[in-house]
């Protein structure tokens, strides 16, 4: 065969665009595990891609790539440029390091050094297959449909934004795709040899790719239908929404009285804590609403002081008189302890005072009346639940007869905007109980296009309002947003609420004697809210989406119905002798995140029209893709078939596949009607002799149980001419 | 020289006589082939017995002619015994039916008793009289014509005896242009008189054993026990094909599946000889006949709603 494979200047053209879209792979890879040097990589693929395009002799092109390899780690990992007996000593301690640990089966110990060379492996092989793939098979679909995927499903998941380097792939890939066809398609043809009939062949091509580029870039582009899957999936795993790869600079800080823009992750460790279960850290509250932030009224209070032990008086009281215990070992300097809900009493090695301020609701440590940083302490709480029969029994009445402390819980800015009440109005319609509003509220965020984000969050401007530039305009924010936009809401329906600062669980990083040791950096701080249920009391919500805070209340005559086990655990340290006993699973109430199961059903139910629609929509699509089957079965069967062994089995079935398609093109068989005749009148019907040779054949198959005698090869011209006549 | 080749010159041959009748030279080369016999029915004079004479003439057989009457004696079919005064012995005078081929020409004329004779020899390929047991040389096969059978004087062969008959065909008239072509060929000497045989009787005899090495598939097999099972489902029907019809049908398929050149049966096989097979097996009720039905439409319906086999049976 006079190939177009021998045209080098066709084959080089295909080249570079291979590399181009290797590279497409390369970058968010290379982007996302923080490797360095990535022209060196893209050279080793440059360098496989040349050899493999000149056809070198493997002898040549595995010592090279071998060289290159080992080349770049003395260059990366001793800052030699070149080969030094020391750079080459390291070169083979590093061999022998990662082969025993390789043998050894100790992954852990194997070096960077071994995992890039295994990354070089991959890259090699990768060239490979592409090589063989545009020079062998003349085809690269596959590989064009993996790369987007690959990209796509990173954009979507990881902090690569393949914004434009879908669009590139797009049509580095179409015009590879459409050369190869082309190439294919002349190789069947037998006009290869000629380069300037490529040429013209090539022209429609490339004028199809940049009229449906352009097209594609003038369109106007809908924003995306489905809300980001992300929250979803990496609330399942309790981390919270705090990605590690965005931009901002995010911890605990005082002053809040101008909240907005983004920030910085900061993964500094702020305290761990040895605990049954991950709680939120509760710092302090704040009241007052001023429009763009949060302030602390002037009001005064009776500050309470308390010592090592004290039975101390909050919003949430302890469930019960069993006490949990957490283990807290601060690693910032912060001059107050960090609570649960429904904490008792703290305990520290030194002798100080805790001073509480009702209105702040922090507990300051003060030693000697002055400030003191606790370094380890130990807080003894019990979770608070509440009785769900309790909770549906809240009468929004009972609203207007508090007491006037709680007056400034329902402070509101004069300048608020008035659609914010009636969007709390709107919210809460339909339910009946304050208990009820709240949660509304709470869920309100979970389903009206209300994105989780920490980049690009805008600042209210001058005579601007936070909470109603976040409702209304931008929808996209992270959890102070959501959080005041929520005590706000609830306080346009009279229910007294407050926000909340401090730090959510954290994450799990080891386990001692069955209590979890959870480490909380800077990237949990968390604001969230608290409100007050008449009758019941204070209670915590979680309106930031993608948080598994105290967002589920069901649980809650559970709660009420399990008495909490006793259980001693001796290695402790107990200042006490009383045994501490632990709280069972089902105690970690208001805070449990939802179940997997859970969110998923909520997902299901919040999105059902759309899933519904496109559902509806994929049936519609499968219905008429099986209506119209006649018509692209033909192109997908002749391949199919030529593909299989020649032989009398595929013969049979390719006979059958005829039948069935000759039906589908409305040549009926009577259950009565024998092949031969069929075969006759739809010889008679195309004016071919075609279907009467194939019949002749099969009946001899299969009547005559003679297999052997029939030649598919010869056959399966006449198969794909009738089959070809069907699809008309 | 193939089977096919041979019996096509038989056919040939035949044709020289008879005209137009292509199709019974073939049905009847059909049951001699499948050691069966034939029941031709239809009015006098449209060729039966030249058809009967060319086919023995071509395969050189002995020919037998046994006019049936309303007198005839088992004892004329079958032959006597005979006492010869000078040995003081009987000697046993074979009737005509010891022949190769036998026409028996309106046979429903003649009583039972001497129908069943006939029959009896067609089974067993042996007569016995005076205990003594004689083979009917082989190849052995009868033509039996009869009239129509509402015609007075008859007696009508019972279900039973018409089981006997391999096939039951209809010669017809021949159309304007044979007719036409017939009298022109009279006009000279018979042509019966010139034909010579094209096939020695030993060579009909391997032919007669080729037959049954003829492939008959499990889907081919499943496809006539599903039509005889039809046959005895169908409303219309008041007794339908036995078993001895399945095994009929499929010799009958086997031997015209080598007529046409194919050592394998298929489906037109089958579909082209049931209402050969099955006409005269199946026993209608009044209402088929209220409705005009007759056994050889109600054969066709029956092959029309049948599911042809047209894949190979998988574990069965």
């Amino acid at each position: 065969m006079t190939s177009i494979r021998k045209n080098k200047i066709f084959m080089g053209l295909l080249y570079i665009l291979v590399f181009l879209l290797l590279s497409e792979w390369l970058r968010p890879v290379i982007e996302l595990t923080e490797t360095g040097h990535h022209r060196l990589f893209l050279a080793f693929v440059a360098l496989g891609l040349i050899m493999a395009f000149f056809d070198m002799p493997w002898w040549i092109t595995g010592p090279l790539k071998l060289f290159y390899v080992l080349w770049f780690i003395v260059y990366v990992y001793t800052g030699n440029l070149f080969f030094t007996a020391e750079s080459l000593a390291f070169v083979v301690e590093q061999a022998s390091v990662s082969l025993s640990a390789l043998f050894s089966q100790d992954w852990q110990a194997t070096t960077d050094v071994f995992r890039t060379v295994l990354f070089f492996a991959l890259l090699w092989m990768a060239i490979y297959l592409i090589h063989y793939w545009v020079s062998f098979r003349l085809s690269i679909f596959l590989f064009y449909l993996l790369t987007v995927i690959f990209v796509a499903v990173l954009d979507t998941f990881s902090p690569y934004s393949g914004d434009t380097a879908i669009v590139r792939i797009m049509v580095i890939g179409l015009l590879l795709a459409g050369l190869l066809h082309l190439a294919r398609w002349m190789e069947r043809h037998g006009a290869a040899e000629k380069t300037d009939k490529l040429l013209v062949f090539s022209i429609p091509l490339l004028l199809l790719l940049v009229a449906s580029t352009a097209f594609a870039f003038y369109l106007p582009k809908a924003d995306p239908i489905w809300p980001d899957p992300v929250p979803y999936i990496t609330s399942y795993s309790g981390k919270g929404g705090v990605g590690e790869g965005g931009v901002g600079r995010i911890g605990y800080g005082v002053d809040d009285s101008q909240l907005g823009g983004s920030f910085v992750s900061d993964d500094t460790t702020v305290f761990r804590t040895e605990v049954e279960e991950g709680q939120y850290w509760k710092v302090e509250v704040k009241d007052v609403y001023t429009t763009k932030g949060w302030e602390l009224s002037e009001e005064d209070a009776d500050e309470q002081l308390y010592r090592n032990g004290d039975e101390v008086t909050t919003d949430f009281p302890p469930a019960g008189e069993e006490r949990s215990s957490a283990l807290v070992d601060m690693q910032l300097p912060f001059p107050f302890v960090l609570y649960p809900y429904g904490t008792a009493s703290f305990l520290m090695e030194e002798t100080l005072d805790y001073r509480y301020d009702p209105v702040q609701q922090r507990f300051d440590t003060l030693q000697d009346s002055i400030a003191f940083e606790p370094n380890v302490y130990e807080v003894f709480y019990s979770e608070p639940s509440y009785s769900l029969t309790a909770l549906r029994e809240t009468d929004i009445e009972d609203l207007s007869e508090l007491p006037p402390e709680y007056d400034r819980y329902l402070q509101l800015p004069d300048e608020l905007p008035d659609r914010v009440g009636q969007l709390a109005e709107e919210i809460a319609a339909g339910s009946d109980t304050v208990y009820g509003q709240t949660q509304a509220v709470e869920r309100y965020f979970g389903s009206n296009g209300f994105e989780y984000s920490q980049s690009g969050i805008a600042i209210p401007e001058e005579g601007q309002d936070y909470v109603d530039q976040f409702l209304f305009e931008t929808q996209r924010g992270y959890c102070d947003n959501f959080s005041t936009s929520m005590v706000v809401l609830l306080r346009s329906l009279d229910i007294p609420a407050r926000w909340v600062k401090g730090f959510n669980e954290g994450e799990v990083i080891d386990t001692v004697d069955g209590y979890d040791v959870y480490e909380v950096t800077n990237n949990n701080a968390h604001s969230w809210v608290e409100a007050y249920m008449p009758g019941v009391g204070w209670m915590m919500f979680e309106p930031t989406i993608g948080f598994t805070g105290a967002s589920s209340i069901d649980f809650d005559l559970e709660i009420d119905a399990t008495e909490p086990e006793e259980e001693e655990m001796p290695d402790r340290p107990e200042p006490e002798p009383e045994a501490q006993p632990e709280q069972p699973d089902a105690g970690a109430g208001a805070d449990a995140s939802p179940t997997a199961g859970e969110r998923f059903l909520s997902f299901v139910s919040e999105n059902a029209g759309k899933l519904i629609a496109s559902t509806i929509g994929l049936l519609l699509f499968a219905f008429i893709l099986f209506k119209i089957r006649k018509k692209w079965m033909p192109k997908v069967l002749i391949p199919y078939y030529r593909r299989k062994q020649a032989d009398a089995e595929t013969f049979e079935k390719a006979y059958l596949r005829l039948l069935k398609q000759l039906e589908l093109y409305g040549i009926k068989r009577a259950p009565g009607q024998t092949l031969r005749s069929y075969a006759e009148y739809v010889d008679s019907f195309y004016g071919t002799k075609e279907m009467t040779k194939l019949t002749a054949a099969y009946e001899k198959a299969v009547y005559g149980g003679d297999a052997q005698s029939v030649d598919w090869r010869e056959l399966k011209e006449s198969w794909e001419n009738l089959i070809n006549r069907t699809s008309g | 020289m193939k089977a096919t080749e041979r019996l096509g010159k038989v056919i040939d041959n035949i044709e020289k006589v008879i005209i137009g009748k292509r199709e019974i030279a073939e049905l009847s080369l059909v049951a001699l082939l499948s050691h069966g016999h034939v029941l031709l029915e239809d009015v006098p004079g449209v060729g039966k017995t030249m058809l009967v004479r060319a086919l023995a003439k071509s395969v050189g057989a002995d020919f037998k002619r046994i006019q049936f009457t309303p007198d005839l004696l088992p004892s004329d079919v079958v032959g006597v015994s005979i006492y010869n005064p000078k040995d003081m012995q009987f000697h046993f005078r074979p009737g005509p039916i010891m022949g190769n081929i036998v026409l028996a020409d309106e046979i429903n004329r003649t009583s039972p008793k001497t129908q069943s004779a006939l029959l009896e020899a067609m089974e067993e390929a042996s007569v016995t009289t005076d205990g003594v047991t004689m083979q009917i040389p082989k190849p052995f096969f009868v033509m039996a014509t009869q009239n129509p059978i509402e015609y007075e004087g008859t007696y009508p062969l019972p279900e039973a005896q018409l089981d006997r008959f391999l096939l039951r065909v209809k010669m017809g008239y021949p159309t304007r242009q044979e007719e036409i072509e017939v009298l022109t060929r009279s006009q000279a000497i018979p042509p019966i008189e010139e034909l010579e045989s094209v096939l020695t009787l030993e060579e009909l005899l391997e032919l007669q054993e080729e037959v049954r090495t003829i492939r008959v598939d499990d889907t081919i097999r499943t496809y006539i026990v599903e039509l005889a099972t039809q046959t005895r489902r169908d409303p219309y029907v008041y007794l339908g094909v036995s078993p001895r019809g399945s095994i009929a049908l499929m010799k009958a398929a086997q031997a015209y599946a080598m007529l046409k050149g194919r050592d394998y049966v298929t489906p037109d096989d089958i579909q082209y000889l049931a209402k050969f097979v099955f006409g005269h097996r199946i026993m209608l009720r009044s209402e088929a006949r209220y409705d005009g039905i007759t056994a050889e439409e109600l054969t066709e319906r029956i092959i029309a709603k049948t599911h042809v086999p047209v894949q190979r049976l998988v574990n069965q």
